[in-house]
């Protein structure tokens, strides 16, 4: 029993399978490599990084700069700078219920999605891993729907999926139980229109994350579970005593990149509540950059816009933080 | 290794031809040449963009017009671009750069492009021809006295409704908002709803609920107007239709579209003009059109009169030719703006002398709706832009939804579009 404690508690070995190759790529860098490093290096490294450095600098830094500009000035119609107005975009924002309705919205998405995002596609990693007959087709399956796009995705759940008619595939569904057919896109008593949302998401995101983790267990040594097994481990405790410390790093990236994917959600908002027409207004839940879209775009309100980019900027990189700060991101595991 | 190489080459040779194919189709799909046989000598090109319609032929349509433009002007050549998609969200981002269209299309008109310095006064365009439009198509382009704009075409709005389906149930076309509600309810069935007036339940409705108590969204002076004591009323009203669960919600197209109405899936449908066409060849002769009902007996019915607007971009660096391309087309071919109201989809020409002449339009159902549109067209104000309309609207949502107390959310969103116009209007 003891020996089998020991077993599970060493994350140490967690980090060195990753660790082990950086570490032979810097030796060998180090000797005859590096005093080569001249002129002609310079040149290379130069003008292979050029490119993406001056186009990263100018569509990505110059951009952002000149938006948090806009942010500061009264810009309606026009990009042009000039109409100083100080911090009241950020005002008119923070005070507009809208907006602030939406934050509230998105932080209920987040608090939802996240933890069941990473359950299912976890889940569904583990149990792909395990079988041993077609792992490659269940793979591919549960892949495939990562390739399709929130538009396409989004107009099928609205048409096909989820429509208001009782031939609407999940009102059929509902009858051969005897439901009413529903309205899921209106209905906001119940908010069913939740459903319509979450199940979107999930069918396109659970299979991309799935392959995160599944990369994650297979750079797993397979001695670990041996030397468990050996000890008499098995079952939830390989899972608890292994899997689970192993996987922390994969986990920490997964779980940052889904709170990112989960503050910016705009295609599935957008595309389910528009009717082609004048915005999203009307649609029972906006998320900020919904509300942001109508604001830049449909009023070309673009400094009211801008700030709001920022407001949302500043809630995702807080956000980040206090999650490296409790999972220890970007720390080297010791 | 020379192997390697020529694989590379292959690789790279593929991406290369894949990468011009898809420039091709781009490029080709969204414009067309500049058109004209003396395109080459022409000094300069007109950039002139239009939403997609969505009937057959007309995209040929104006192609044709623009050629035949050419043809009349040597000198300037006319490049159209047919923007499919969010056609509002494309034409503002595009007007902030330099390769913003000359001439291009709103619907809806907004002050809000006259008050950005983004689009010509037109005034000289008109001529004597000012007195041939109707009344609706100069105000709706009327900024502080200037014309801003030239309507192309006036789209009507109104209610459709099966006669067949009506008589069978022994409802007779309503005429007040009760009767209006009273008739869904009775229209309902297990499977089919009675009315469609929109996938999110409200569309057009509140605004014509306001219209139709002879209330007013905002005044010409750009005061907010819906939180009036009608407007209350008439909008809570409307709380009724949802409470009876009447209504179509998530149709797989909205409101605009006539399939809800052509499949037989709703018996009444809040659609537009130009779908006649369709609804004709579907339904024969089985329907009717209405106007949104009076709110009560003796009160006044409302249809909605938008359509779209030509304006000239104050930015371009052919603000004259342009002027020439909008006046030419739009005031002067009377035969060209018949051929766009009546050959694809139906709209009624902003210029009386040309919907008189409009063979159509002087039949039948169509007639029937140019009458309406006469009696009772409403267009919506120049400032209701989509930050106010969107503050009006989501109140309206919360008030049939039964969210919080109907006159409170209404006060709110009055100050908020108050505040908003403001703005918009530098004050």
């Amino acid at each position: 029993m003891n020996s089998a404690t020991d077993t599970t508690v060493q994350p140490e070995p967690a980090g060195r399978p990753a660790v082990t190759p950086r570490g032979a790529a810097r030796t060998g860098r180090s000797g005859p490599g590096r005093p080569r490093v001249g002129r002609s290096g310079w040149i290379a490294f130069v003008l292979l990084t050029a490119p993406m450095l001056i186009g990263l600098g100018i569509f990505k830094y110059v951009a952002i700069g000149w938006s948090f500009l806009l942010s500061l000035s009264d810009a309606r119609g026009t990009i042009s700078l000039g109409h100083w107005v100080g911090l009241d975009n950020y005002q008119t924002l923070l005070s507009d219920q809208t907006f602030r309705d939406s934050l509230l919205n998105i932080l209920l998405f987040t608090a939802f999605i996240v933890p069941v995002t990473f359950a299912a596609s976890f889940g569904l990693a583990l149990l792909v891993h395990r079988i041993r007959r077609g792992r490659a087709l269940l793979r591919t399956t549960f892949l495939i729907p990562t390739a399709v796009s929130y538009v396409a995705a989004s107009l099928l759940w609205k048409m096909c999926l989820f429509n208001g008619l009782p031939t609407g595939i999940a009102n059929m569904i509902g009858g051969w139980f005897g439901a009413e057919p529903v309205p899921w896109l209106q209905s906001t008593s119940p908010p069913l229109y939740w459903i319509v949302l979450v199940t979107l998401r999930l069918w396109l995101q659970v299979g991309f994350y799935m392959v995160l983790f599944l990369a994650g267990l297979q750079a797993i040594p397979k001695e670990l579970y041996e030397a468990a097994a050996l000890d008499g481990a098995s079952g939830r405790r390989l899972l608890t005593g292994i899997t689970l410390p192993m996987l922390r790093n994969t986990s920490v990236a997964v779980l940052m990149l889904l709170f990112i994917a989960a503050f910016q959600a705009f295609d599935e908002f957008y595309n389910l509540f528009n009717s082609g027409l004048s915005g999203t207004g009307t649609a029972p839940v906006q998320t900020p950059l919904v509300h942001l879209y109508n604001t830049a775009m449909g009023s070309q309100n673009y400094g009211l816009g801008s700030a709001g980019a920022f407001v949302l900027t500043a809630l995702i990189v807080g956000v980040t933080l206090i999650q490296g700060r409790f999972t220890g991101f970007g720390r080297s595991g010791e | 290794m020379s192997a390697r190489r020529a694989e590379l080459s292959r690789r790279g040779f593929l991406t290369g031809s894949l990468l011009v194919a898809a420039g091709t189709v781009l490029t080709t799909a969204c414009s067309t040449d500049p058109t004209g046989g003396s395109a080459s000598g022409a000094k300069t090109t007109l950039n002139v963009w239009y939403h997609a319609y969505g009937e057959a032929g007309t995209q040929q349509a104006v192609l044709r017009y623009a050629k035949a433009f050419t043809k009349a002007n040597p000198d300037i050549a006319v490049k159209v671009t047919w923007v499919p998609g969010d056609y509002a969200g494309k034409l503002n981002a595009t007007l902030l750069t330099d390769s913003a269209p000359d001439v291009f299309e709103i619907g809806d008109f907004s002050e809000r492009f006259v008050r950005g310095g983004q689009i010509a006064a037109l005034d000289d365009v008109y001529g004597s021809a000012k007195s041939d439009f109707n009344a609706n198509a100069i105000s709706s382009v009327t900024v502080d006295g200037k014309l801003y704009g030239v309507k192309m075409i006036d789209d009507v709005i109104m209610l459709y409704y099966r006669k067949s389906v009506l008589s069978k149930a022994g409802i007779t076309p309503p005429t007040t908002l009760d009767g209006l509600i009273a008739a869904a309810k009775a229209l309902s069935t297990k499977k089919n709803k009675g009315l469609f007036v929109g996938n999110d339940g409200i569309g057009d409705s509140p605004s014509n609920a306001v219209w139709s108590n002879g209330g007013d969204l905002v005044t010409p002076e750009g005061k907010v107007a819906f939180g009036s004591a009608q407007a209350l009323e008439a909008i809570t009203a409307l709380k009724g239709l949802h409470d009876d669960k009447s209504l179509l919600l998530g149709f797989t197209t909205d409101w605009w579209d006539p399939a809800a109405f052509t499949q037989g899936v709703v018996p009444m449908q809040w659609c537009g003009l130009w779908a006649m066409p369709a609804v004709q060849s579907a339904l024969g002769d089985d329907f009717g059109v209405l106007p949104w009902p009076a709110f009560k007996a003796g009160g006044t019915p409302v249809v909605r009169v938008g359509g779209w607007t030509s304006c000239v971009n104050a930015k371009g660096k052919n603000v004259a030719a342009a002027k020439k391309f909008a006046q030419w087309l739009w005031v002067e071919q009377s035969d060209l703006q018949r051929d766009f109201a009546e050959s694809y989809g139906f709209h009624v020409p902003p210029r009386t002398s040309v919907a008189a002449s409009a063979k159509k339009l002087s039949t039948g159902a169509a007639k029937e709706t140019v009458e309406l549109a006469a009696k009772y067209g409403k267009h919506n104000p120049g400032t209701w832009d989509t930050a106010v309309s969107s503050t009006f609207n989501a109140a309206a949502m919360k008030i049939v939804g039964g969210k919080g107390d109907p006159a409170a959310l209404l006060a709110d969103a009055v100050k908020k579009a108050q505040r908003e116009i403001d703005k918009q209007l530098g004050r």
